[in-house]
């Protein structure tokens, strides 16, 4: 029986972190992530490092979101749907852990 | 034993043929279990482990030791890329560590990356902040 999926309105009130075992770091042109403990590496281009990023100092996916939707110009509502479709991909890698927020 | 007094020994130039041949034994006895290392994909175990050999020689002191670590990690370029072995940068890599850890020497494994869409990653050891393995032009991504 496989897990209930992350919904989006319960994923937007929690907090994202990048697991000690993942390393990142941002070059010009894109965002380089390593998996420690699968030793795999995965590739980010600009928005994905920018919302990883962010994702990284914000209080809950949901600030996150605003803030991100503010820096790029783009309605909320897109924002949202594409971030959480962003951390479910990198949760499913397990290079991002969703915990309550604070 | 041959062992014993190559690790004695400061530089590998200064070996004889004994102590040569004994330095590729090490190097193939190392290789296995850095090799079974490598299946597990934890990269940060993989050095730890690598690094729990017994050490069996005090640190040689100042440029002696640097030279030590330089040409330990030259034979152990060559021997691994002419053998029929895995010769990759990540499991040469982990032989030098043991091999440095077994002499007191302290070495950091290095991952650097190359970003684009030819992306490559690449892996080396370094004694006192230098190469003692090629560096190549790789991007540091992490120090383990």
């Amino acid at each position: 029986m496989s897990a209930d999926p992350i919904t989006s309105p319960s994923l937007m009130q929690m907090r994202a972190q990048v697991p000690d075992h993942v390393v990142h770091r941002e070059f010009a042109e894109e965002t380089v992530v390593l998996n420690l403990k699968t030793g795999y590496y995965h590739g980010l281009n600009l928005v994905g490092g920018r919302m990883l990023e962010t994702l990284g100092s914000s209080p809950t996916v949901a600030a996150a979101a605003q803030s991100l939707a503010a820096e790029f110009e783009q309605p909320l509502a897109l924002i949202e749907a594409d971030l959480s479709e962003f951390c479910q991909a990198l949760v499913e890698r397990e290079l991002l852990a969703l915990v309550p927020a604070a | 034993m041959a062992a014993a007094g190559l690790y004695r020994t400061p530089a590998v130039a200064a070996l004889g043929v004994r102590g040569r041949m004994a330095l590729a034994v090490e190097i193939l006895l190392d290789y296995a279990p850095s090799w079974r290392l490598l299946r597990s994909g934890d990269l940060p175990a993989m050095v730890r482990a690598s690094r729990s050999v017994r050490r069996v020689a005090p640190q040689p002191a100042g440029a002696e030791a640097h030279e030590l670590a330089v040409r330990l990690g030259a034979v152990v370029g060559r021997l691994l890329a002419i053998l029929p072995t895995d010769s990759r940068c990540l499991i040469r890599s982990l032989v030098l560590t043991r091999m440095l850890s077994r002499r007191s020497l302290p070495s950091v494994l290095v991952i650097g990356v190359q970003p684009g869409p030819s992306f490559a990653a690449h892996a080396w050891v370094e004694h006192e902040g230098r190469p003692v393995l090629p560096k190549g032009p790789f991007a540091r991504l992490l120090e383990l």
